[in-house]
């Protein structure tokens, strides 16, 4: 029903265009529409997922065919200096998404010199070196990013926010320095996979279909790249924090009672380096998420507080073979920081994976990938993605392909 | 002429053209409109990775790449540090996530030359072989 569903509203779209794309001028990312500044662009991919024994990364044990993305884009630019653009963009991820369609980025950006610029409206949120392009499978081999540093429960929530960006690029001596500081708010309810996070009867606060309120106050942050004077080394440093991000539902251990939580400043420090020599892509990221949530019921007398977060990192190699094909391989590691023990399986994910790409042309690529999988931290129980029965240890594969114009 | 002659013409005739491929010289070429602005390495870099969309003397600074080949390559090299792939992500990572304006890419260096000439603010690089009076060619400032 949902894949119907997606090929009526999206193959309109994507096939005319997809047609347009071959036989006019196609830029790097985009179409231009004739002597006009206005360009277009999009990818629609469709994959399948099979997990052997937890439902990583979503929905259930097994096999499934709910997982595709599909994104739109236009820009246009007025004058010198002024750029404005947006693209829309739809998920099925299990049972997160469901092909609904999302403003992914809306934006008016306004370029004043190379070291300074301004960008408002919904903007791409800067994290670590996929923050910005987690949807964006012609830039890796992978099809899953490393899940210790991001989360694909957390996509939609983490991709963009509301507010306003400055930006530039300073070059000092060989090298140049790049920066975005940021702040805003972020637009959540409880159909976003975040809720995921509070749901459920393993290690949940809310009972039943889960938390019935999500908000947030604000959102700030600021990255800066160091593109170093060797080539093909940079190196990343990302912060930024929310503002008490509050739930409310029906708590797990006495359900007719309401219990509200606030988590007054939830932060995100993310540390990634990069270096690409010849052929080669050698990448590693170290995220901590720090938080403490408090909680109350006062109905019942209960409240309280706990540490929230996790650490995370991994390190990636990815290799070209020839114009076609891409080789990748990554290990990454996530522990929690509320508990995090060596003998105990659901405070832990280890994730070994190994990736083949294959790009047909400049605009259809093919991906195949296998995971395996230690531990069970972050792997949910929840209404919307039942796994009753954990198990340690969980091998996934993956195919996956885009076509991308 | 005998089966021989034509074997070793036809070996000299490949190693004439690898030695062209080899030998690509990438020129800057630009629309007239810009023939004077002074522009140094690190701002042709900027331009190129779309931190610069302005020209000093007014008007946007508009891309034109080749799409692949020996020139783009050695081109991009020089002029960035990437390779021909690696410039192709990162101006597809920019124009996904809204963070720039994608080059105007072509596959001929002769409709790349064509679009250079007609469009106010362009620039783009061309073999030094295939530059004619339509567009300016522009030298590197110190």
């Amino acid at each position: 029903m949902k894949s119907s569903s997606c090929l009526r509203y999206i193959c309109p779209l994507i096939l005319p265009l997809l047609t347009f794309c071959v036989v006019s001028g196609v830029s790097r990312g985009a179409v231009a529409i004739g002597d006009s500044g206005v360009q277009i662009g999009g990818f629609f991919s469709q994959g399948y997922l099979y997990s052997d024994n937890n439902n990583l990364p979503t929905e259930d044990v097994g096999g499934t065919w709910n997982f595709r993305e599909a994104a739109f884009n236009v820009t246009d630019t007025i004058g010198a200096h002024l750029r404005v653009g947006a693209q829309v963009f739809e998920q099925d991820f299990g049972n997160i998404g469901n092909d609904k369609m999302i403003l992914d980025w809306a934006i008016a950006d306004y370029n004043f010199t190379p070291w300074f610029g301004i960008r408002a409206g919904r903007v791409k949120y800067p994290k670590g070196l996929y923050g910005e392009a987690l949807d964006l499978d012609v830039v890796r081999p992978f099809i899953l990013l490393p899940e210790a540093v991001y989360s694909p429960i957390l996509r939609d929530f983490t991709a963009s926010f509301d507010g306003g960006m400055i930006y530039g690029s300073v070059n000092v001596l060989k090298s140049s320095f790049d920066y975005k500081v940021f702040g805003g708010t972020i637009p959540i309810n409880p159909e976003k996979g975040v809720a995921d996070f509070y749901n459920g009867s393993t290690g949940g606060l809310f009972a039943g279909s889960g938390v019935t309120s999500l908000k947030m106050d604000s959102v700030a942050g600021a990255q800066l790249v160091w593109n170093t004077p060797v080539s093909g080394l940079k190196f990343v440093g990302s912060y930024s924090f929310f503002t008490n991000l509050d739930a409310y539902g029906p708590f797990i251990a006495y359900p007719p009672v309401v219990l509200g939580t606030d988590i007054p400043r939830f932060s995100w420090i993310t540390y990634s380096s990069e270096y690409t020599v010849g052929d080669w892509v050698f990448a590693a990221e170290w995220q901590r998420t720090n938080g403490q949530l408090e909680f109350n019921a006062p109905m019942i007398g209960v409240s309280g507080s706990d540490t929230v977060g996790w650490d995370g990192w991994y390190v990636a190699l990815t290799r070209r073979l020839g114009d076609k094909f891409q080789v990748g391989a990554y290990y990454g590691d996530n522990q929690s920081r509320q508990n995090y023990s060596s003998s105990d399986p659901s405070t832990y994910q280890h994730d070994t994976a190994l990736s083949l790409r294959y790009d047909l042309n400049d605009h259809v690529l093919f991906k195949i990938e296998a995971h395996y999988f230690d531990g069970t931290y972050e792997t949910f129980n929840t209404p919307r993605i039942m796994n009753p029965n954990p198990k340690q240890n969980t091998t996934v594969f993956a195919a996956k392909t885009t076509v991308s114009f | 002429m005998n089966t021989r002659t034509l074997r070793r013409l036809g070996v000299l005739a490949v190693l004439f053209a690898s030695l062209s491929m080899a030998g690509a010289a990438p020129v800057i070429i630009v629309n007239k409109s810009i023939e004077k602005e002074k522009v140094d390495a690190a701002t042709l870099k900027s331009v190129l990775l779309g931190k610069k969309v302005a020209w000093d003397s007014g008007g946007r600074a508009i891309l034109a790449v080749l799409k692949s080949g020996p020139v783009a390559d050695e081109f991009l090299k020089g002029a960035v540090d990437m390779s021909g792939s690696s410039f192709n992500n990162y101006w597809r990572r920019l124009a996904m996530t809204g963070g720039g304006t994608a080059p105007h890419s072509f596959e001929k260096e002769e409709d790349l030359r064509k679009y250079v000439a007609d469009t106010p603010g362009a620039i783009g690089f061309v073999d030094s072989a295939n530059v004619d009076a339509s567009v300016a060619v522009l030298t590197l400032a110190p």
